[in-house]
């Protein structure tokens, strides 16, 4: 058999119409030597420990006694390890309102943001009207307006309309920052829905809208929860628009507001902020856990055509 | 003989009524008063500043109190963007350097007409106007130490030297302090004679011999002496200074509520020791916390808020204040009250306070801050010499005011 | 630990913030269809109707703050003119080129500092991701747990990320200080010189933004069907071949959008400059983080909004040559 230097062009490799069958990139796969088998483990593993190793540091600092956030014992469960920590951000600090604070307004949210990114990227997608570019474009460089910016108008604007202390201003506040980009998530997901699904449903008798809500809602199930998870992720974090609207009322702090003020001028909490942050950062982790699979389809899918 | 008798008593009278401050009554309606503190929880300050205004409320149930803590930075910000917007606080308590930005954008009135500042610690005074009332004084700065390793503070600076160089071995230190703030540099500033602004208190005077010994001094308490940690910052100071493993620390007033639950009568707190060379002391900053009031209190909350805060800086709850958070008081008259003078430990407090120097409010302080504060860290980090760190200071203070506009 | 007056009065709130966001949009469309369908007969007018709660949202909220910030950025506002500013034109533009922004750090040396920072935590995320996703990439035992593992970064919140780690830098009791010293070798001040805490921010968010390239990347090679390697390999092509020619051709449409996005994400990115930063060196500022110390730790409100202009004129620029180039801006019907 010749070895020859074959020049590969996908586009030819398709005519070739070869059965389809599942098989990864590296099909030497079942002919890799087990050496090479291990050294892919090891690296892998390596870089595991990489990325869990603060996390376990967060947890340790969170076990020891007091506040003490330095020391020079590397164990991840200290020799007198205690719960105390735990104890008292809970039960002293109130870290589960702030919890349910940041949820209620973190739901309400990416079901408001989902909602009206829903219908207006349809909009974008489908049909085009003047100003359709000039939009879009605005959409996306709200991503890069720096908050910093906004922070102070933002404020005035709020107690002129009554937000200030309220979920209603905040929820308002993350709804709108969180649309545009939505909005361009959903629209590339729409354009990789053919048209003639919606065409054939009107020639059928049903209105637009009816076309909408039954056939296209349905079939973007994964776009919609990948949207849902990125606002509920965003407004979750998010800490200076919180600062800025719900800033006085002590009453309904979100987490990001309420671990914040763990740190003194000089004193940090620390034990107490890191026990905070670990079981702020576990549900989260649990939600991002089970929802990957759709969130690895819903980003491909949107961006190569078919 | 009538007239004159007459003229005598209205004389008097008018005379008695000259010293007198507006007498002012408490407000018969609901009154809500919103109060900004940046107290903070962690050492049980913020449930103090509640504690209070729950006493007052029981004692006038129609005035209530809503107390928001927000951290120093943030109160700033916010009290001048709630200005801005034309929704600010009632009553803010709080660090005195806050002052300069306040008063530079008009945000706060002076309290001058309404209580006698001589009754009182020094307070914020600028452009021949008081503009804060003390509730606690001090922040300062103090030699803390651990007796079990030092039995008697040193007496100037060669002395501290020589015990920490006895003590400090194996991976225990002899001295230790946030070696990152230019707030543990001022003192020593002050010992060599030096101070961050001339006469008028705002033109910056950092680039003198007096700065360049200074800086040479914690250069070589780390290089040449060796008896600080290579790198410290606040929290390694507090850490190893819990741990028995620093002799001693330069550390403020707040700190010492925990080191006091931690070492109990072997905690030893003395003024900074004198510098040797001068034979001046240092002079550790002092401010403390204040009441302040807004530009555009008025009417019924104004009255409220005065008489709040006649409240909380009386004796009694004056007394209470420094049992429950260990502060020295904003009330002259308890500084001298047998609470403090038996306490070696509030006693020695108040010795190290008096050795300093009221901080500078005003808004150039801010621009000093942050001049001192890298070139601090070079000096340190032994890669900027002294002089050349001096020199940059005062520049970068420079091209800050100017920026002030 | 709970507070019940509070539950309740949060579910109050939802309640009513749902109400009002229902009644404005009802209103709103109400009132377009009014004006739209009935009075002017717009054709499209559905289009308008479904677009109009999010752009007036914008408007209200996004656009209004803009403009004030517009104007302020020609005023000399700051605290010694709080309320009594005055108007001076373009002069603050200019002066964000021309005056150190900070205290000693200019424009351009900020704004180059931001792109050598954009760019090298691009470059390894990219390439970081692409390895682990090539990896994982594999039928092997424990790839869900790896997988899990690896998203662990992703998952935590940014402020706490970095403030962890800030703590692992810490000179004397960090963990990489504590390591190298094992190792023989010196440790490193990364909070207090400029190079080792530029260094640091890095690695944080190398550390932080790897796991997300993983995902989208790994995503993308299982899209690739196997026959193009099966032909290419019956053809006589090496791996480094199969690589380069089937493998980033096809990634092509996934990693441009992830690249790009990750770009201006990481340009932007405010939390991991700033809290790494614990000493407040200028030398680890990137613009964001100028521009927030610009316009709160020293009030120079109307300077800063200019500043902030200038950013995002930058970014504009940037995004309209990317929206143009991969037709993002395109409809399915274009």
């Amino acid at each position: 058999m010749t070895t020859q230097r074959a020049t590969i062009n996908p586009s030819t490799l398709e005519q070739k119409q070869p059965k389809k069958r599942k098989s990864n990139f590296f099909r030497a796969n079942r002919g890799d030597s087990k050496f090479k088998r291990l050294i892919i483990h090891i690296i892998l593993i390596l870089y595991c420990l990489i990325s869990v190793y603060p996390l376990l540091r967060i947890f340790s600092v969170s076990l020891r006694p007091g506040n003490r956030v330095l020391s020079t014992d590397l164990s991840i469960i200290p020799p007198d390890a205690t719960f105390e920590n735990y104890e008292k951000v809970i039960f002293e600090q109130g870290l589960f309102q702030w919890i349910w604070n940041s949820l209620a307004v973190t739901i309400t949210t990416a079901i408001i943001g989902v909602i009206i990114a829903a219908t207006s990227a349809y909009a974008f997608s489908r049909y085009k009207f003047k100003g359709r570019t000039t939009l879009l474009i605005y959409l996306l460089t709200t991503q890069m307006i720096p908050t910093a910016m906004l922070m102070v108008p933002l404020y005035i604007l709020a107690i002129n309309l009554n937000l200030i202390g309220t979920y209603r201003g905040l929820v308002i506040a993350y709804s709108v920052t969180s649309v545009p980009f939505s909005i361009w998530i959903l629209k590339g997901y729409y354009d990789t829905i053919p048209t003639e699904l919606e065409e054939a449903a009107i020639i059928d008798g049903a209105s637009p809208l009816q076309a909408f809500w039954k056939i296209i809602l349905p079939l973007s199930t994964p776009a919609l929860a990948i949207t849902f998870l990125f606002n509920f992720s965003q407004a979750w974090n998010e800490f200076l628009i919180a600062r800025v609207i719900l800033g006085s009322n002590e009453a309904i702090l979100t987490w990001p507001l309420g671990l914040n003020r763990l740190m003194g001028q000089y004193l940090v909490q620390w034990g107490q902020y890191n026990a905070g942050a670990i079981l702020v950062s576990l549900p989260v982790m649990i939600l991002f856990l089970a929802m990957s699979k759709y969130m690895i389809s819903g980003l491909t899918l949107g961006s190569v055509k078919g | 003989m009538k007239t004159f008798r007459i003229f005598m008593v209205f004389t008097i009278l008018a005379l008695a009524f000259a010293g007198c401050k507006a007498q002012v009554e408490v407000p018969t309606g609901d009154v809500i008063i919103q109060l900004w503190t940046q107290e903070g929880e962690s050492d049980n300050a913020y449930q103090y500043v509640v504690s209070l205004t729950d006493a007052f409320t029981a004692l006038y149930p129609n005035i209530t109190f809503e107390v928001v803590q927000k951290d120093t930075e943030t109160l700033r910000e916010d009290f001048q963007t709630a200005s801005l917007a034309g929704a600010a606080p009632d009553l803010l308590w709080t660090v005195s350097d806050h002052a300069g930005p306040f008063t530079t954008a008009g945000l706060i009135q002076p309290v001058d007409e309404y209580f006698d500042m001589d009754l009182y610690v020094p307070s914020v005074v600028m452009n021949d106007s008081t503009w804060a009332v003390p509730i606690s004084s001090g922040n300062h700065l103090m030699l803390i130490y651990n007796k079990d390793l030092v039995a008697e503070a040193p007496a100037d600076t060669d002395e501290l030297i020589a015990k920490a160089e006895e003590l400090t071995q194996g991976d225990t230190y002899g001295l230790v302090y946030n070696a990152t703030e230019p707030f543990w540099l001022v003192p020593w500033l002050g010992g060599f004679g030096g101070s961050v602004f001339a006469e008028d208190g705002v033109t910056p005077t950092l680039n003198t011999d007096t700065m360049v010994n200074t800086l040479q001094f914690l250069y070589d308490l780390k290089f040449t002496y060796q008896v600080t940690p290579e790198s410290i910052d606040y929290d390694t100071a507090d850490t190893l200074f819990k741990e028995g493993k620093a002799a001693m620390i330069i550390n403020g007033d707040w700190s010492l509520g925990a080191y006091k639950e931690l070492f109990g009568d072997k905690l030893g707190v003395a003024p900074l020791p004198k510098v040797t060379a001068t034979g001046i002391y240092p002079a550790a900053y002092t401010s403390g916390k204040y009441f302040m009031l807004p530009k555009d209190l008025a009417g019924d909350k104004l009255d409220a808020a005065i008489k709040f805060i006649e409240f909380a800086t009386n004796e009694e709850n004056q007394l209470n204040q420094l049992s429950t958070l260990s502060r020295l008081p904003g009330l002259k008259s308890v500084l001298s009250n047998e609470a403090i003078t038996s306490d070696p430990i509030l006693a020695g407090s108040a010795l190290a306070m008096s050795y300093g120097t009221p901080m500078p409010t005003v808004t150039e302080m801010r621009c000093s801050w942050d001049a001192m504060k890298p070139e601090m860290n070079l000096v340190l980090a032994g890669s900027e010499t002294p002089a050349d760190a001096a020199a940059a200071m005062q520049a970068a203070t420079e091209a800050c005011i100017l920026q002030l506009e | 630990m709970f507070n019940f007056d509070a539950i309740i009065k949060s579910l109050s709130e939802v309640g009513t913030t749902i109400l009002a966001v229902l009644l404005i949009v009802v209103l709103l469309e109400v009132l377009l269809y009014l004006i739209l369908v009935k009075w002017l007969k717009v054709k499209n007018s559905l289009v308008y109707m479904l677009i109009s709660p999010a752009i007036l949202g914008l408007l209200v909220l996004q656009v209004y703050p803009l403009l004030w910030e517009g104007y302020i950025s020609m005023t000399n506002m700051s605290l010694s003119h709080f309320f009594n500013f005055d108007f001076i034109g373009l002069k603050n533009y200019v002066r964000v080129f021309t005056e150190p922004v900070l205290k000693q750090v200019r424009f351009f040396p900020l704004f180059w500092r931001t792109i050598l920072w954009t760019a090298i935590n691009v470059v390894f995320h990219v390439t970081g991701g692409m390895i682990l996703a090539l990896l994982l990439n594999r039928e092997m035992k424990l790839r869900g747990f790896y997988r899990m593992l690896i998203i662990i970064p992703w998952a935590l919140p940014q402020v706490v990320a970095a403030m962890a780690w800030r703590g692992e830098f810490n000179f004397e009791y960090g963990w990489i200080n504590i390591m190298l010293k094992n190792i023989g070798l010196q440790p490193v001040q990364w909070l207090t010189s400029p190079i080792p805490n530029f260094a640091a921010m890095c690695i944080v968010n190398i550390w932080l933004g790897i796991p997300f390239m993983t995902v989208i990347l790994l995503g993308g090679l299982q899209s690739i069907s196997g026959e193009y390697y099966e032909a290419a390999e019956m053809d006589g092509a090496s791996n480094w071949q199969k690589f380069w020619k089937i493998t980033m051709p096809l990634m092509q449409p996934i990693m441009s959008p992830a690249v790009i996005l990750g770009t201006v994400w990481t340009f932007n990115t405010f939390n991991i400059s700033f809290f790494i930063n614990q000493y407040e060196l200028e030398s680890s500022d990137i613009l964001v983080t100028a521009l927030f110390r610009a316009a709160f730790q020293y009030n120079r409100y109307g300077f800063s909004a200019a500043f902030a202009f200038i950013i995002f004129f930058i970014l504009l620029i940037y995004s309209t040559i990317y929206a143009r180039s991969t037709g993002a801006l395109k409809g399915v019907k274009d």
